[in-house]
């Protein structure tokens, strides 16, 4: 075969399948006929074998290129990553974040400690050692916190704090699940930075809590009435968004048997995806703490309710998803 | 793929597809990815802005109003911090506005689309790329990389590629010391088929070890053959400077076809020849060249849906089919198995 004939016979399929992809470009993927995508792989396949012909034989290079942007248009067409659903989404919430949470529960524990211990050491400064606590937290913010749930502001029934709320939502998700999502991404420089998040958190936290408890009812009411409920995700989630830092981190310093790169591929995606669902927990958090913990009821009822929200926060991780992987 | 062949110098990347092909993106560099990333944000400014607008017009129903509007501007803006690159990316088959405007487009690194979940990932990375600040840690990480990857690409397996390829990296080298052929040096109007293009780039080609004389020996018949086409003469020596035109005549062949390969291998930048008459000829010329050369250039940059007719013109160019054969073939070893001064002699 020389290059006239090949060039001769093998033109109407290469302008076939340059109007197909064209076409196929601009509607859905649902929407294709099954013609066109048998049509589509049979075309693909020979002009990927007119590429490599071209390719050995060296006929030039204008005609290398045109085959290799077919090529490249067909690849595209061909090897789409499948498109996401909504069903898909939420079997990631009930099944597959539960589940990879419970396979990386070292991380997850680790990450715990690095924002457990600075919090309960700081809760103790700051109930017991009020002048250490202003020399970290600083008196201002203290006073401050201190004076906001001193006065019954989150239980009164003015319709002022409606919109309020929905203020504070949009702030919540935006400062902690920002947080959370950096807590994560710090991670990649070698879990550094998300030791970093997670300890500063936790001490910032833990200081306000203890000064606090040392300031004594109706405050100490006001406050761990209005926290509780919330607390269950918030303060889970940011553990969890950690621990995802970690991971990375661990898929960096300790590649195990694959090489680093792979390892770091590896571990990077469960680490995305334990904070794209600490990202889903926080919005709930928001949600709650934007609309629930401020409502003007007592404060049992708050507490209640509370409690039974960090019961459910812990039977969803330890128990959802299990039937599936017996199954 | 073989050794030498990945470290090469330039900016392409070959990507073997499951059907066992090759083929070659050219990755995109920190200028233009910084240019990218500057009209992203200018254009997320202005979806900000304009969301501001509405909502405050909407809600003037007095202080609660207010509230909520303030509360959806943030949820607006930490939809933009973190997943507006992400959603785009996944949407529009990896490119955002300003990507798409600046001809990139993010894959991964075998070639494949990016997917919904890289996506994310290699946007939220860039809080880490952007530390301490101006990127400069994703700077430094695309610098010690062969694919100029910051870290979210690196950790989520993509790259950032230019779709606006430059055709011309692959003789730039070979040509860059020589000048193209102007029209006035060729009466005859003929244009040299790819063929015997892809011939001399053959000939060059650092992997083959001749010497410069024997180079300058198998170049002298296609040179031949190729000034007769286009009637290109020698210019007359510099009697001022005679010493330099007979210094220069032990490869006069091998520099002339350098030439004719400048001039004629595929230019996004338009057709050299048509550019260098219109610098050189007086101004009345060059108006007159001026429509060739755009249509050239037109040519040039959507060659794929051309080729496959000027692809029909050099099937009807017998021509070119008698230069290829007007070289001897290194490999073949049947060097001149046809006269060279038959190609010419039409």
């Amino acid at each position: 075969m020389n290059r006239e004939r090949f060039i001769r016979d093998r033109r109407q399929d290469w302008q076939q399948f340059e109007s197909l992809v064209a076409r196929l470009k601009t509607t859905r993927q649902s929407k294709w006929a099954n013609g066109d995508v048998t049509a589509l792989s049979r075309l693909y396949r020979s002009i990927c074998y007119d590429l490599s012909l071209v390719q050995s034989r060296e006929w030039g290079a204008r005609l290398e290129q045109y085959l290799n942007d077919l090529v490249a248009q067909g690849h595209n067409c061909l090897y789409r990553s499948p498109p996401q659903s909504v069903r898909s989404v939420w079997d990631f919430f009930a099944v597959g974040f539960p589940q990879l949470l419970r396979r990386r529960y070292k991380p997850f524990l680790l990450a715990l400690a690095l924002f457990l211990v600075p919090l309960l050491a700081s809760v103790w400064v700051g109930y017991a050692r009020p002048e250490l606590a202003e020399l970290v937290a600083g008196k201002e913010q203290i006073d401050q916190a201190i004076e906001s749930y001193s006065k019954d502001m989150y239980t009164s029934a003015d319709s002022r704090y409606s919109g309020e709320r929905s203020r504070m939502f949009g702030f919540y998700v935006n400062n902690n699940t920002g947080i959370a999502f950096k807590a994560f991404a710090m991670g990649v420089l070698v879990g550094i930075g998300t030791c970093y998040v997670l300890i500063t958190n936790g001490i910032s936290i833990g200081i306000i809590k203890g000064a606090i408890l040392a300031e004594g009812n109706p405050t100490a009411d006001n406050f761990f009435s209005f926290i509780i409920s919330h607390g269950a995700f918030e303060l889970t989630a940011i553990v969890i968004a950690g621990a995802g830092g970690l991971v990375l981190a661990q898929g960096i310093l300790m590649p195990g048997q694959r090489t680093r790169g792979d390892s770091v591929r590896f571990h990077g995606t469960e680490a995305l995806k334990l904070a794209l669902g600490a990202g889903g927990m926080l919005f709930v958090a928001a949600m709650l703490e934007g609309y629930f913990s401020p409502l003007p009821i007592p404060s049992i009822i708050k507490y209640s309710v509370g409690s039974c929200l960090w019961l459910l926060v812990v039977v969803y991780l330890t128990v959802s998803g299990r039937e599936r992987t017996t199954s | 793929m073989n050794e030498t062949h990945k470290r090469k110098v330039d900016t392409r990347v070959v990507v073997e597809t499951p059907e066992g092909v090759d083929f070659q993106f050219v990755i995109a560099g920190p200028g233009t990815r910084a240019y990218a990333w500057f009209l992203d944000g200018l254009i997320k400014f202005g979806i900000l802005a304009l969301a501001g607008t509405v909502l405050s017009v909407l809600g003037v129903f007095g202080e609660a109003g207010a509230n909520v509007v303030q509360g959806l501007m943030l949820l607006a803006g930490f939809l933009m911090d973190w997943f507006y690159g992400s959603l785009f990316e996944s949407w529009m088959n990896g490119q955002t506005p300003g990507k798409k405007s600046a001809g990139l487009r993010v894959v991964r690194t075998n070639g494949t689309p990016v997917d919904l979940t890289s996506a994310i990932g290699r946007n939220f990375l860039r809080t880490a790329d952007m530390l301490p600040f101006c990127y400069t840690v994703g700077l430094i990480s695309m610098l010690m990389t062969r694919r100029m990857q910051r870290l979210g690409d690196l950790v989520f397996d993509t790259m950032v590629i230019d779709e606006r390829r430059e055709w011309i990296s692959r003789t730039a080298g070979l040509t860059a010391t020589v000048e193209p052929l102007v029209r006035s040096e060729c009466p005859r109007r003929f244009s040299v088929p790819d063929r015997t293009l892809s011939v001399i780039e053959r000939l060059f080609e650092p992997d083959r070890i001749i010497s410069d004389a024997r180079r300058e020996e198998i170049a002298r018949p296609l040179s031949e053959a190729l000034r007769a086409r286009l009637g290109y003469q020698d210019p007359a020596p510099d009697p001022r400077n005679p010493h330099t035109f007979f210094q220069a005549q032990g490869r006069k062949h091998t520099q002339f076809i350098l030439r004719v390969l400048k001039t004629f291998s595929d230019d996004p930048e338009g057709a050299p020849a048509a550019k260098s008459v219109a610098q050189s000829s007086p101004a009345a010329v060059a108006k007159k060249q001026l429509p060739d050369h755009r249509s050239a250039r037109r040519v040039a940059t959507r060659k794929s849906s051309s080729l496959a007719e000027s692809a029909d013109d050099e099937i009807v160019d017998v021509d070119g089919e008698e230069f290829f054969h007007a070289i001897p073939n290194p490999e073949s070893g049947s060097s001149g198995s046809r006269n060279p001064s038959g190609g010419s002699a039409s």
